[in-house]
């Protein structure tokens, strides 16, 4: 029964995974560059969620919102100031990477800084004993996990289907040129699918903080895995990237069977170096993956 | 006090200044963005560690720091070797984590998390480097033998063909040079100085632990070279002292000592990000990265 205990928390893992990955997706596909502080959002959403629902007392789906809100705000900073001037400059892609690496530690130890090392919990919902599913062990939250997870991610789909903007923005994704002689603002694009990516990840640290502890350095993990899920299944694709998450999670708990659980940040990793050697364009096979 | 305190900072320049010139072999010369220069940093520390608690005399295995990181090097380049820009960038970012995780996770030889205590002080032909200012003298040394080497090796020929790969590989491909044979000696180049790098720091910390190899270092390192200017060697040292010293202004003002360490990277990241959007080129770069 242990194979079924694995599988369940590899979906568990693969749904937090999926929301850092579509997001992370979301901003790459319209912007073609590795925006690798994508983590550290969820790092300063989780402390927004702690400021807003344990310092300031709101309700909890209130002080969501807010966390959602200033995540999104977060984002749109994060371009205006640092990666627009870069693009305007025509930097190249590895200069933007190694600017949010740079972003990324700035934001981690500012949260170390204004928080504290310690770790903060929420404890909005009690832990609650698990019940039992083909001998699997689940607790009604991590349900409400999945469960949310897949439909924000159905939701998110939709969006970039059907709405006029997710249509601007695949259009930008496909190519920016053609967009922009179509008459289609592509920076404005690309500013709009980072409010809505970091948007996403703000309800990715909700999530998280709903069942795990928050310490300033819980992103750098996130985004590894978010990045790699989104590596595997094909970067610039959706569905891809939220394909690409679930496999991660379930392989990585698999994994600890054999392996000293240390490495399950190794799994990743090394996952994601296959498939860079072997198959960069990930499964659903979107040819740019090796771009300059 | 005081001198002991500035030879210590000295010491570390020292160290900082022969990873530094290695990376910017590898980052300025070649253009490589090679952010894995770290784990070779923490595979020379290791192994220099390891073999002389080993009974292994200390110059045969500060140059086997060298060698192993730069087997590890080629290794790199080896698998890497269809990965451009932002991809090669993220796959040596990636051979850093699992570097990292193997030291933490690989805890008969490493002891995981709780490192390596009691290295011992180095011994070269039968005389012990005990105190520091002798360590410096032998940092010195060191120093300025990889600065040399590094600087006639970037103004040599040899060195016009790896700027050449660095600006235009396909290029430099036509003319029958085998590129890929040049960005894995120049790689191997780098991570040998990462190596010994690594070395002179473990013996002179005489304790390291995973935590010294990580992320926020390789930071330290690239902000580093960023800021003194690719393909400038020059840059690189002055860039050393720069930004060792900066944060060393902190200790001057009443902060805690659980603060010291998250400002000193917050003021690593600003300097990082304002050299990328005010002066790509750093202080006495030649070229911007592409």
């Amino acid at each position: 029964m242990i194979a079924v205990q694995l599988f369940v928390n590899g979906l568990i893992a693969g749904s937090i995974y999926a929301l850092v990955a579509s997001g992370f997706s979301l901003i790459y596909a319209t912007n073609r560059f590795v925006h690798f502080a994508h983590g550290t959002t969820v790092t300063v959403g989780a402390y927004m969620l702690f400021t807003f629902f344990s310092l300031l007392g709101l309700n909890f789906f209130i002080a969501a919102f807010c966390t959602v809100v200033s995540t999104g705000l977060l984002g749109l900073l994060m371009f205006l100031l640092i990666y627009r001037p870069l693009k305007q400059r025509k930097s190249s892609n590895a200069i933007l990477l190694v600017a949010s690496i740079g972003l990324m530690i700035f934001l981690e130890n500012l949260m170390l800084l204004l928080f504290g090392a310690d770790v903060k919990t929420l404890a909005y919902i009690p832990v609650r004993k698990g019940i039992e599913l083909w001998g699997a062990i689940i607790t009604p939250l991590q349900i409400v996990i999945i469960a949310t997870a897949l439909l924000l991610l159905c939701f998110v789909w939709i969006f970039t289907k059907y709405t006029k903007l997710g249509k601007a923005m695949r259009a930008v994704a496909d190519n920016e040129e053609l967009a922009e002689i179509m008459g289609l603002n592509a920076r404005a694009v690309q500013a709009k699918s980072f409010v809505l990516g970091s948007g996403i990840a703000g309800l990715a640290s909700v999530l998280v903080v709903l069942e795990q502890n928050i310490e300033p350095v819980m992103g750098t993990g996130l985004i590894i895995k978010g990045f790699t899920g989104a590596i595997i299944g094909g970067i610039s694709s959706l569905p891809g990237a939220v394909l690409g998450s679930y496999l991660l999670g379930i392989v990585e708990n698999f994994g600890i069977w054999w392996l000293p659980s240390g490495y399950k940040d190794a799994i990743a990793f090394v996952l994601l170096f296959l498939f860079l050697l072997v198959r960069p364009s990930g499964i659903l096979g979107i040819s740019k993956g090796i771009k300059e | 006090m005081i001198e002991g305190y500035i030879i210590h900072l000295l010491i570390l320049i020292g160290v900082y200044i022969v990873l530094a010139v290695g990376l910017n072999l590898s980052i300025g010369f070649t253009g490589l963005l090679n952010l894995g220069h770290i784990a070779f940093f923490g595979i020379g520390a290791y192994t220099s560690a390891i073999l002389q608690l080993a009974g292994v005399p200390f110059i045969i295995s500060f140059f086997l720091a060298g060698v192993v990181a730069s087997l590890f090097g080629l290794l790199l380049v080896v698998g890497t070797r269809n990965l451009k820009g932002d991809y090669f960038a993220l796959a040596t970012l990636g051979f850093s984590f699992v570097v990292y995780s193997v030291f933490l996770n690989w805890t008969q030889v490493t002891r995981g998390p709780l490192g390596i205590p009691g290295i011992p002080k180095p011994e070269l032909f039968g005389l012990r480097i005990a105190d520091n200012f002798s360590y410096l003298l032998f940092v010195t040394i060191t120093v300025f033998f990889v600065v040399m080497f590094v600087w006639k090796l970037a103004t040599s020929r040899y060195g016009k063909l790896l700027e050449a790969v660095r600006d235009d590989e396909i290029a430099l491909r036509l003319l029958g040079k085998n590129t890929f044979k040049l960005k894995a000696q120049s790689m191997m180049v780098s991570a040998f100085c990462a190596g010994i790098a690594g070395s002179l720091f473990a013996h002179y910390i005489t304790y390291i632990d995973p935590s010294s190899f990580f992320l926020s270092e390789i930071i330290l390192v690239v902000t580093i070279v960023m800021i003194g200017g690719l393909a400038s060697i020059r840059g690189s040292i002055f860039a050393t002292v720069l930004i060792l010293l900066i944060p060393e202004a902190l200790r001057f003002v009443a902060l805690p000592s659980s603060m010291i360490g998250p400002t000193r990277q917050i003021i690593y990241a600003v300097l990082l990000l304002c050299v990328l959007l005010l002066r790509p080129r750093g202080l006495f770069g030649k070229v911007d990265l592409e």
